[in-house]
């Protein structure tokens, strides 16, 4: 244990609180839970005078070390401010539970400020589920959530074929290369062309339960739910923030249908969903 | 004969399997460790049951049997997370996954873009009554105190 450890700089601990918060909000947690989490841990560390301002894409710190009558520190005067941008991005729950049970484990003072800053790296840096798991679940979540939307048997194998092919083109083109209004559109055109190519060859009952399940992976089920979560908890500011990217995303699905309905009732009749 | 087995799926029985294995599809992609993948299963399943059950079987409107579902996932989310120790976030966002009407809203966009006035109208309507019923039926489970819930940390291991 180094001299350092015990009489921590308020920068470190704030720094340490801010990096926590930024991994909770990049990867969908509530407010609410954000700004608990951050001053559970600088509370930890010895800074009760955080300030923290959280909005759905950007965290505003400060701190002010109170006044220390030993000599020789430098916290005498410190004062802390960092303002961190984060991008609205898709959800990693797995961070939040890591983040949220070393929080836990630093109120009861299992960590030091450098291990508990080792390991937030260590966290941010956690690989995502392999892509081919990914996809096969995306595959698996269209087939049954086509049957809970009203589609029969057949429907539910061509919405999973489709949310298959979905999520490999998601994964290859859309995320790498272009913004989330056209990945949406283009994501949503796609699969809506194979269920309509699927149906009129007589692989489908429903034209409209398939497509409802095929472009289910692309519906933003986590940044509705929480921006709800944040209305009715008070934060206004950031719920709408949510709300408006869900709806954003939620335009893009539909604009990706109705262009495919468009391009193809040139060459099939009765199209409808 | 291949009519009827067609429509296997709108039987209360495969509604739960597809709550269940929908949920923990959704599970996977949301990036959820593992190890709460069964449990998640089981608050989704559970909370889609409910509303199928009641508006099938009882008769209930759509705003009551959503109601009634979004309080059955959010107290049993509840419960899991104190059993699991782990964020009440996990179990519930997939957990409402099936009961949130993101297909209504996406519908509603399409069927403005498509002219289709009457229609956009109808399911914005009840897309909106569906999110009435989630919030205020997750408002109420969130209003009980944790102490209750904390009754339950003997089961944790």
């Amino acid at each position: 244990m180094k001299q350092t450890e015990k009489t921590p700089h308020i920068s470190d601990a704030l720094e340490v609180a801010t990096k926590a918060g930024y991994i909770l909000l990049e990867n969908g947690a509530e407010i609410s839970r954000v700004e608990e989490t951050m001053n559970r841990i600088a509370k930890h560390f010895g800074v009760d005078t955080g300030n923290y301002f959280i909005l759905s894409n950007g965290i505003f710190t400060t701190g002010k070390a109170k006044k220390i009558k030993k000599k020789n520190t430098s916290s005498l005067s410190e004062q802390f401010a960092d303002v961190k941008y984060i991008p609205l991005r898709g959800s990693r729950l797995d961070k939040v539970v890591l983040v949220n049970q070393l929080s836990r484990d630093i109120e009861q003072g299992k960590h030091s400020l450098e291990s508990a800053a080792k390991e937030l790296e260590k966290i941010d840096k956690l690989p995502a589920e392999s892509k081919l798991v990914q996809t096969i679940s995306s595959g698996i979540g269209s087939g049954f959530f086509c049957s809970i939307f009203g589609g029969g048997l057949q429907d539910c194998f061509v919405s999973a074929f489709a949310g298959l092919v979905l999520w490999i083109f998601a994964l290859k083109v859309s995320i790498p290369h272009m913004s989330k209004l056209l990945g949406n559109m283009a994501g949503s055109f796609l699969a809506a062309a194979i269920c309509i190519l699927a149906v009129k060859n007589g692989f489908g009952v429903s034209l409209g339960h398939t497509i409802i399940g095929a472009v289910i992976p692309l519906v933003p089920g986590v940044a509705f739910t929480i921006g709800i979560r944040d209305i009715v908890g008070e934060d206004y500011l950031a719920g709408t923030t949510r709300l408006v990217d869900a709806c954003v995303v939620f335009f893009g699905i539909a604009m990706g249908v109705a262009v495919a309905l468009l391009v193809f009732s040139k060459f099939f009749t009765s199209l409808e969903i | 004969m291949i009519q009827d087995f067609d429509m296997i799926t709108q039987t209360l029985w495969f509604q739960a399997i597809s709550g269940f294995f929908g949920t923990i599809a959704f599970d996977v992609l949301f990036g959820v460790p593992k190890k709460y993948f069964f449990t998640g299963g089981i608050v989704g399943a559970a909370g889609w049951t409910t509303n199928v059950y009641l508006s099938w079987y009882c008769g209930f409107s759509v705003f009551n049997s959503n109601f009634c579902a979004a309080m059955v996932t959010t107290f049993l989310s509840r419960c899991f997370a104190v059993v699991k120790k782990c964020p009440v976030t996990v179990f519930r966002i997939s957990g409402l996954l099936p009961l949130v009407p993101g297909v209504g809203i996406y519908q509603t966009i399409y069927y403005i873009i498509s002219d289709n006035f009457s229609k956009a109208f109808e399911t914005g309507f009840t897309a909106l009554k569906v999110l009435t019923a989630i919030i205020i039926g997750m408002v109420i489970v969130s209003g009980i105190p944790n102490g209750v819930f904390k009754l339950l940390k003997k089961f944790s291991k």
